[in-house]
């Protein structure tokens, strides 16, 4: 540190009659400074770790990607994945729990929830992954429970990221209903259809479990939710709501079309799925 | 088959979160409406010369008394829910409030509670002790005041000083500016030293800059006129 110099260049000497500011300058200056590197070295702390955590929050939404994808290729429903595609995926879960694990040291105590924004995002595509694959396997959804057991214990899967994750899986099962139908030779498809042609006639067909009536149901269950306005307690909520409502009714329209033009349909002819099937991700 | 348990439980969860953030939002009301007291009497300051500060900072600090006290009462609160998770809902009044007790302090205000380091700003350590609450916990998770915020406090207060160097010349003093000059670019240094990333800090950090310049600039009008005071501090 240089010595304090007036302005016009002289040493600066402690005035007596200046006694208050003349502490501040011998004392609180090099103070000031030396508590600043203090918060330096705090804060570097906190950014590097910060930065450390979004990183591993990216891999694990990639491999959470890659996951959905290769489930998008699946034809059925509540039975045993095809072994190709269960095996490839084990090995993703598994890359994403050691990911998962780098995170729990980071995120001991009190820095669980400093750090919970930067992976949420990850926990959400990894919950997306999750739920899919569990839905596909055994045609129910996961519960919270559930989703926190897939993940090492230090790692705190908050509601929110559940809830989001969910909203996420409307998405893919209505990709993966729309893909069924279009192939036109799934059981999934029939599921669907018999869903959908037993409401034609019957009104009730619910006990047939077809993604239609699962759709509906998951639908039904978001909409009860009473969330708070004032505490923008889930702030993608409004945004995933109408998506999700988006993706029900391309099914509905889905399952209709099969309905009224099924028995015209000559072999090979897939519905016309008027507007894009893409789903919006975050 | 969706089991509709899982949306109720949801539904639980949320209510009860909803109560937590209810009960913390009620303090923290309570804390932001005398915040809003405790900065209009400070505000006097701008317009009140320095040796008739006295009753004003009196006046400040029950104040800043009386808010310590919400404080104490959040902490009650706080202390029974993660700290992250919720911090966001009080962050802001925190600060606020830290910058009020920082300028008190600053115009000579709430001496008992300075460290015997430094007699103009109040540290972090100081702070602390005077609110009764801790600062900067890495391991435990309980109410405290974080480094984020004191340093954010500490820019507000930067930003006050440098309106009250101009008002301090209209009402005559002249000695002022030099001060607040002298510890705003210490402060100013002191910022320069953080590797700031993009965040809320380094966007309000770089407001300092435009504080110093403006009390450099009446620090330089003085001096071109001569009317800096003999024996007056360095500018």
């Amino acid at each position: 540190m240089g010595t304090k110099r007036s302005w016009e260049g002289q040493p600066l000497e402690l005035n007596p009659q200046d006694t208050i500011m003349a502490e501040v300058e011998t004392e609180s200056a090099p103070s000031i400074l030396s508590i600043f590197e203090s918060f330096r070295d705090e804060l570097d702390e906190h950014h590097d770790r910060r930065e450390r955590i979004i990183k591993k929050s990216r891999d694990i939404t990639a491999l959470s990607k890659k996951i959905i994808f290769a489930l998008q290729r699946v034809r059925t429903t509540n039975q045993p994945l095809p072994p190709k595609i269960a095996q490839e995926n084990q090995t993703r879960f598994d890359q994403i729990h050691a990911l998962f694990e780098g995170v729990v040291p980071e995120q001991l105590g009190i820095n669980g929830w400093r750090y919970q924004r930067q992976i949420s995002a990850g926990i959400q595509e990894f919950i997306e992954a999750v739920s899919f694959d569990h839905y596909l396997r055994t045609q129910t959804l996961i519960t919270h429970a559930e989703c926190s057991a897939r993940v090492p214990p230090g790692i705190l899967v908050s509601e929110e990221d559940y809830l989001m994750g969910l909203y996420d899986l409307t998405g893919e099962m209505m990709r993966f209903a729309v893909l069924s139908l279009s192939s036109g030779n799934a059981t999934a498809t029939n599921a669907t259809e018999n869903t959908a042609s037993d409401s034609e006639k019957s009104t009730v067909a619910s006990s047939q479990g077809g993604i239609v009536v699962d759709l509906r149901a998951i639908r039904a269950g978001f909409e009860a939710l009473t969330v708070p306005q004032r505490h923008y307690m889930f702030r993608d909520m409004g945004k995933k709501q109408d998506v999700m409502q988006n993706s029900v009714e391309k099914v509905e329209r889905a399952a209709y079309g099969i309905v009224v033009r099924g028995s015209e349909r000559p072999s090979g002819w897939t519905p016309d799925l008027s507007g894009a099937v893409e789903v919006p991700s975050y | 088959m969706i089991d509709q348990r899982i949306f109720e439980n949801l539904q639980t969860k949320i209510d009860e979160e909803t109560t937590v953030r209810d009960e913390l939002h009620e303090i923290v009301q309570t804390l932001a409406r005398r915040g809003r007291s405790t900065q209009a009497i400070l505000s006097r300051a701008h317009s009140t010369p320095a040796d008739q500060l006295k009753p004003v900072l009196d006046d400040v600090t029950k104040e800043i008394l009386a808010q310590k006290q919400e404080v104490a009462r959040l902490k009650a609160v706080a202390d029974q829910h993660p700290f992250y998770k919720y911090n966001g809902l009080w962050t802001r009044e925190l600060q606020n409030l830290v910058a009020s007790i920082e300028l008190c302090a600053w115009l000579g205000g709430l001496q008992e509670h300075k460290g015997p380091s430094s007699t103009s700003f109040m540290t972090i350590e100081d702070v602390g002790k005077f609110l009764d609450i801790p600062f900067n916990l890495k391991e435990q998770d309980a109410f405290h005041l974080t480094i984020e915020e004191y340093l954010l406090a500490v820019i507000a207060m930067v930003e006050e000083l440098a309106r009250l160097a101009v008002n301090s010349v209209t009402l005559g003093d002249y000695t002022r500016p030099m001060q607040i000059g002298n510890f705003v670019k210490e402060v100013f240094a002191g910022f320069q030293l953080l590797n700031l990333k993009n965040d809320i800090l380094r966007k309000r950090s770089d407001g300092i800059k435009y504080s110093v310049k403006k009390v450099e600039d009446v620090v330089y009008d003085l001096s071109l006129r001569n009317l800096v005071p003999k024996g007056g501090s360095s500018a």
